[in-house]
């Protein structure tokens, strides 16, 4: 039997300190508000610490850590949905608001809020892919363990999703 | 590709800068630590050591001795996870070496050595811990049966329980399992390998023979008259067995401050 040597997992703090920028930018982009993505952030903090006696091994932080951000960007988005289905049946108005983006992708601002609202659109995986490869630069396989799929399946999301965007243009 | 001037032309029409982040960063931390310090596990310290019973796998929390294990057994790994889930761990060997020196001094004959507190935070059930606050009480140099410790648990049926009990003692020497023998005087098992139960029992006092029975000298002591008798003794048979010790000799239950029995005079 190889004589036991004890190797601790970094203190959490230690472990995510390096990653509080990455992951505070990817909620900013996510949810597009200064305050949600603080209160994001907050909570990912929280749950990451609550739930790091079980990360397996350290090789795996950087995806998990994004695999609790993204889900609770998704929960945000669906509660919000939610809440949005109600008061839209309260004022008896049954349509949503109107999407009065321009249709076209050019340069500056506008182009850029267009590729917003077109991401928004997305269904929650793809949206959450293409966000973790092209904003936060990640690599197929974190982005397939942050959204408990293979990377292939990631690689095929992000295919999609900009498949979809080239479409709207 | 087009998609990825476009991620960069999202990125600079609206710009996150790093001053930005940090700003937002520090404004959630006093946040964060205000729900840390409901969260927060507690900490303890972790180490390895050599020892009498060989390396050992020590950790301890502020509150005491969380959990020893003997490092010749498989399954440190997964002591270590279960530690984790209940405390944040930190590496020092300085604390675990202090724990050492208590269990060297038990093998150079001072018994009180061993009166470290324990923290039994990786114990889930409430039998479990009255069985192990109950085992504590059982002073060096007696030993109590699987059945004599279900007894004084409320539940004297339940031998079998306390046997799996003990087989998960997550502070061993400290919480004396070794300290449980079988009802028919044979010693009986040890997480920690027959030979270290002989090895401790032995420190106390217990010279087990090479047939794994108590000494022919054993006593048996009644903790609430304070008379020792031979095992054989009527009065001994016929008592509960909740309250019943066994000693290696009867000047070891003499040092335990019981008297002879003046029916079988032991003594």
């Amino acid at each position: 039997m190889p004589t036991f040597s004890l190797k601790l997992p970094p203190p959490f703090e230690e472990a995510v300190k390096s990653m509080e920028r990455e992951i505070m930018r990817f909620l900013m982009r996510s949810t597009g508000d200064r305050e949600d993505a603080m209160d994001l952030f907050q909570e990912t903090w929280l749950r990451a610490y609550r739930s790091y006696p079980r990360l397996q091994s350290e090789d795996g932080l950087r995806p998990w850590i994004f695999r609790i951000a993204s889900n609770l960007c998704r929960n945000r988005a669906r509660d919000r949905m939610r809440r949005g289905r109600v008061i839209a049946n309260e004022t008896a108005d049954g349509a949503m608001p109107a999407d009065n983006a321009p249709n076209h992708l050019n340069g500056g601002p506008e182009g850029a809020l267009h590729l917003k609202r077109a991401i928004s659109r997305l269904p929650g995986k793809q949206g959450q892919a293409l966000m973790m490869r092209k904003f936060a630069g990640l690599e197929y396989t974190e982005i397939g363990v942050a959204l408990n799929c293979s990377a292939e399946s990631a690689r095929a999301s992000v295919y999609q999703a900009l498949k979809k965007l080239r479409l709207d243009e | 590709m087009k998609t990825n001037r476009m991620a960069t032309q999202v990125k600079e029409s609206a710009p996150i800068d790093d001053r930005m982040l940090d700003a937002m960063i520090g404004q959630t931390r006093p946040r964060i630590e205000r729900a840390m310090k409901l969260l927060r596990r507690p900490q303890a310290r972790v180490g390895v050591i050599s020892s009498p019973l060989g390396r050992l796998l020590i950790a301890e929390s502020d509150r005491g001795l969380a959990a020893i294990h003997f490092l010749f057994i498989d399954g440190a790994e997964r002591t270590l996870a279960m530690l984790r889930k209940k405390f944040d761990l930190i590496e020092n060997e300085a604390s675990a070496r202090r724990i050492g020196a208590e269990i060297d001094r038990v093998f150079e004959g001072d018994f009180s050595a061993m009166a470290h507190p324990v923290d039994l935070s990786l114990v889930e059930s409430d039998f479990q811990r009255r069985a192990y606050a109950s085992l504590r009480k059982v002073p060096p140099g007696a030993v109590i049966t699987y059945h004599g410790l279900a007894a004084t648990v409320g539940q004297p049926d339940s031998q079998r329980a306390i046997g799996n009990t003990m087989a998960s003692n997550p502070v061993p020497i400290f919480v004396p399992c070794h300290r449980v023998i079988r009802s028919d005087g044979t010693i009986g098992n040890y997480g920690g390998g027959v030979d270290n139960k002989i090895k401790l029992l032995r420190a106390e006092g217990f010279e087990v023979g090479r047939d794994l029975r108590l000494p022919s000298r054993a006593v048996m002591g009644h903790r609430r008259t304070g008379i020792f008798c031979r095992p054989d003794c009527s009065a001994a048979r016929r008592a509960d067995p909740a309250k019943m010790l066994i000693f290696a000799d009867a000047k070891c239950a003499g040092h335990a401050g019981l008297r002879a029995c003046k029916l079988c005079k032991p003594a």
